[in-house]
């Protein structure tokens, strides 16, 4: 026991500062603060990053939503899962220094998981990053009972590489991360639109548009919002946009052959749904294109509203 | 009926519904869901087969874990699929975050008990048994 906690000791001594960014000082000093009571800090941590985003919600009132009893916490999935509800978009950030520093630079605060156990004997802690101290090398946390905790970068990289470097800030529909992943976001906003009101997943594929315009899957996104909210013009206009860029995007041919049909084309639609070749399509894609195709056939005998040819 | 068959029918009665309410809200527009194109078509296809299963048996563990039945609906439909993945697999293992610093302090004052405990009763028995 004694020569692991020598060894831990030992560990840390003779390293260079962590923080690399500019030396100085970022402290998100309005960023709320709600006190842990027993094993409740995910939905105090949750409560805290929320406030910072403009949620009013209290840890009372977000225990229900991610706390389980039977294993006296909170798991990361439904960290992430339960902001969508309040209109934040979860971003998993990537798991490095660097890409804390950047959110806390552009005000937002991160949630993180630390792990101050051992790997055999594990502790899981929810804290919220709230700033950092480039010239001492601390880092700056809201975290259980501490309102402003300062741990040394190497302790927080510690127990933070312990937890898996976990970290996840909330956006705004519409908001980018300080250091955007496509693949990441577009993921992210995915899991939003399947509980986000049309306008705001609308908003979180428009900014996914506008910082790739050549990705495909963003331009589906922002049509299926514009679908949702029935604005069947802006909808048929970004899938015809997807196809463009990609003529293989079946997601994108279903949904324009969906539209067309609720437009009031079924001609125009029967001619998309067609081009659409069912072999070696993923069973839930070619579930969706045998319904599509059936609803369009059900309305084969309707007439073509004027314009559906201009399309 | 006896119970148990009362008990496998209303199951089964469960399980179909449940499983239809998946079906409807993936297909009731027809409209494919960007979740279901932004990975590849072979990891959404599987994820998707998986998440129909997987959601009743996440609600099932859930409930065994002392969530309460009326808002287990709420938490799982605010998963995406991959989400939902995990939860199924990984629920009574993955890192839960509660009052870890606290609990940390705790063992190794109990260690440190223990070992003080331990140790001086050794040293005693040794040195009553030597005489």
């Amino acid at each position: 026991m004694l020569v692991a906690c020598v060894l831990l000791l030992g560990g840390c001594a003779a390293r260079g500062p962590l923080i690399l960014s500019p030396a100085r000082l970022v402290e998100l000093d309005d960023t709320p603060f709600f006190p842990q009571t027993a094993h409740q800090c995910g939905p105090a941590a949750l409560a805290t990053v929320l406030g910072a985003s403009q949620i009013n919600v209290t840890p009372a009132q977000l225990e229900p939503q991610v706390y389980l009893p039977g294993r006296r916490g909170s798991l990361q999935v439904e960290m992430q899962a339960a902001p969508r509800r309040y209109g934040r978009l979860s971003y998993r950030l990537q798991p490095e220094l660097a890409a804390i520093l950047a959110e806390l630079d552009a005000g937002r605060p991160v949630l993180v998981l630390h792990n101050y156990g051992l790997p055999i004997w594990p502790r899981w802690h929810y804290a919220v990053v709230v700033g950092y101290d480039g010239n001492h090398d601390r880092m700056l946390l809201r975290s259980g009972k501490t309102r402003r905790q300062s741990l040394s970068a190497a302790n927080f990289m510690r127990a933070w590489d312990n937890g898996g470097r976990w970290g996840l800030v909330l956006l705004r529909a519409g908001e980018l991360p300080a250091v955007p992943d496509k693949q990441r976001y577009l993921e992210a906003a995915a899991a939003f639109e399947r509980v986000a009101a049309p306008l705001d997943a609308w908003a979180a594929f428009d900014a996914a548009v506008k910082s790739w315009p050549e990705e495909p899957v963003a331009l589906v996104g922002r049509g299926t919002a514009s679908y949702a909210s029935s604005n069947l013009q802006q909808a048929a206009s970004d899938y015809r946009a997807a196809l463009n860029i990609d003529p293989a995007q079946t997601g994108a041919r279903n949904n324009l052959a969906m539209t067309l049909l609720e437009s009031g084309c079924p001609q125009a639609a029967g001619r998309e749904i067609q081009k659409i070749d069912l072999t070696g399509l993923a069973a839930v894609m070619a579930e969706a294109v045998s319904d599509t195709r059936k609803q369009i056939d059900a309305q084969s005998s309707a007439p073509e509203q004027a314009g559906c040819t201009a399309q | 009926m006896t119970p148990s068959k009362w008990r496998a029918a209303s199951v089964a009665v469960l399980t179909v519904a449940i499983a239809n309410m998946g079906m409807i809200s993936a297909a009731q527009a027809g409209i494919v869901a960007t979740s279901a194109i932004v990975r590849t078509d072979r990891d959404a296809d599987l994820t998707s087969i998986r998440s129909h299963l997987e959601r009743a048996d996440v609600r099932a563990q859930m409930e065994k874990l002392g969530v309460d039945a009326t808002v287990v609906d709420s938490r799982v439909a605010a998963l995406s699929d991959s989400e939902l993945h995990n939860m199924a697999t990984q629920m009574q293992n993955a890192p839960a975050g509660g009052d870890g610093l606290l609990a940390v302090i705790g063992i190794v004052f109990v260690i440190l008990l223990i070992l003080e405990l331990t140790g001086v009763i050794n040293v005693f028995n040794r040195v009553h048994a030597a005489r």
